[in-house]
């Protein structure tokens, strides 16, 4: 044995040594195979990958957003000061506001393809209603985090956007001027307007965000991925054998025998 | 579990509810107590100036931004009357307003006569009839759109002007009146008075024409 032969084995012994001492005390491993390990349907796996690339959005601009803090300001005349730092003079600052920002866009067109390929492949039917429910829940806290994340540009097109989009929900029957009153802070936009974007974006939606994605991941779990209760090549074959049978019965027919299906065929047989 | 049980827990779980729940509620939503269920404001009810009636031309809207106090978390007005405080920058709100003598809109969207009175611009401080004419005679509006509140602009083609709204293309005459695009009518205008002194004041609300929901616009 060569001398790199001699190194990989070493290296493969000495990972199973530290696997196994950490199995024993944490079940680590078995945890990860549990996690890690999900029977998907063969035909169209990739499809079923969207739902991943969302969560991997999601924890970016978890990661990205967190990064962000070290440098925003979230008040009124330190805001776009802020930003223009992160802008022009931290380093690899556009990479990651830009991260942050095209991540949240790239992040919606996500949540709409998962949507689409759950409605369409019927994945919300039972037994996993529940997970449609709690999926809804979950765009809406993204669209809302998006909205209020958009503000803390605080610069003109961030104002504006913002100030329309409060117009729109202020129309809502009953309760829009209240809601607004709420987001603004007051019946103006001001420095407490921005205060409260900044506690909903950072704070109390994410917070929210995340123990829903874990009942989301939950409910998965427990049901599975839809279509993989059922393998395709098995449903495949008892198509074929049901399609041979009908071909069978109508060359009977054809034959002068009377249709009488199989049942009635094999008693006749046993007659005879 | 007994009845009595059952009675304390009830009791003893409701004071503990309304202990956990009431003040981090009533924390969050005390802009909306105290501006829906007491009334109070952001801005002081005051009148602030505007600008002099002598600068706005004929035929055009002149644009002045009134620069409104805010008591908001960081200017609050405590903060800013106290002359040793650090001044911040969002202590006041600019809104621009935008003021254009009433004028005859002809056929065909042409503008007519204007009905700017004759001794505007001769200095001196006007009569009360004086007063009365101006006011009558002027159109004090919001730079915010009907629609969902973009500032407005005045923008001039081929010799003739409209308000144009970026956001969603709304257009408006320089009375403010809706001429075009998604607004369900035209601009506001603010409450607003004329003084001897010659200069135009507002207060921070807009004088809704009766019939119209009181409550709108929301975002001012
Ligand atoms: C679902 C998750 C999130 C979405 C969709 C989202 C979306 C956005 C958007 C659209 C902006 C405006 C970016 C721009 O126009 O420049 C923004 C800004 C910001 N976000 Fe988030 N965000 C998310 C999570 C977070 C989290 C978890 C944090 C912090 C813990 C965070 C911190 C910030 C900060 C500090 C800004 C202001 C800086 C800037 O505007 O570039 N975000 N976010
Ligand atoms: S906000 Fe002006 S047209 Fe929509």
């Amino acid at each position: 044995m060569g001398m790199i032969g001699r190194v990989r084995s070493q290296a493969v012994d000495a990972s199973k040594l530290v696997t196994d001492w950490m199995e024993h005390r944490t079940g680590i491993v078995t945890m990860m195979e549990h996690f890690l390990f999900e029977p998907v349907p063969k035909r169209g796996a990739w499809i079923y990958t969207l739902g991943s690339l969302t969560l991997g959005l999601i924890s970016l601009q978890f990661l990205t957003g967190i990064l962000l803090l070290f440098y925003y300001v979230p008040t009124t005349d330190h805001a776009w000061n802020s930003i223009y730092y992160i802008m022009n003079e931290a380093y690899f600052g556009t990479l990651i506001r830009g991260i942050h920002y095209w991540s949240a866009n790239f992040l919606l067109a996500a949540i709409g393809l998962h949507m689409a390929q759950v409605f369409f492949s019927g994945g919300y039917k039972a037994p996993r209603e529940l997970n449609w429910v709690v999926g809804v829940i979950l765009l809406l806290l993204v669209v809302v985090i998006a909205f209020t994340g958009y503000a803390l540009r605080w610069d003109q097109d961030g104002f504006w956007a913002t100030v329309v989009g409060m117009k729109i929900g202020s129309y809502s029957p009953f309760v829009g001027g209240q809601t607004i009153r709420f987001l603004m802070g007051g019946d103006t936009i001001g420095p407490a307007t921005l205060s409260r974007f900044f506690a909903i974006h950072v704070w109390l939606l994410p917070a929210a965000l995340a123990p829903f994605i874990g009942i989301h991941l939950y409910l998965l779990r427990r049901h599975g991925v839809f279509g993989s209760e059922f393998e395709y090549t098995e449903r495949l074959a008892k198509l074929h054998e049901r399609q041979r049978l009908e071909r069978f019965e109508r060359y009977e027919e054809e034959d002068g025998e009377p249709n009488t299906g199989r049942r009635d065929r094999a008693d006749r047989d046993g007659s005879e | 579990m007994t009845r009595g049980d059952f009675l304390g827990f009830g009791v003893l779980g409701a004071i503990f509810g309304a202990i956990v729940t009431i003040p981090p509620v009533a924390f969050v939503l005390s802009p909306v107590i105290k501006t829906d269920a007491l009334g109070q404001s952001d801005v002081p009810d005051d009148w602030f100036e505007v600008g002099p009636i002598s600068e706005i031309p004929e035929g055009e809207p002149k644009n002045f931004v009134v620069e409104f106090p805010v008591n908001q978390i960081y200017s609050e007005e405590e903060i800013i009357n106290n002359p040793e405080a650090v001044k911040t920058e969002g202590e006041v709100i600019p809104n621009a307003v935008w003021v254009s003598w009433k004028t005859e809109i002809l056929e065909g969207g042409k503008l007519g006569k204007t009905q700017r009175p004759a001794f505007v611009g001769e200095g001196g401080s006007l009569s009360q009839e004086q007063i009365q004419e101006v006011t009558a005679s002027l159109n004090v509006m919001s730079s915010s759109c009907a629609h969902l509140g973009c500032p407005v602009r005045w923008l001039v083609r081929e010799g003739e002007g409209l308000f144009l709204c970026p956001c969603h293309g709304g257009l408006y005459g320089i009375n403010g009146e809706y001429q075009g695009g998604p607004p369900p009518r035209g601009l506001y205008n603010y409450t607003f008075e004329v003084r001897e002194n010659g200069m135009i004041y507002v207060k921070h609300e807009f004088d809704i024409e009766p019939g119209l929901n009181k409550q709108q616009p929301y975002v001012v």
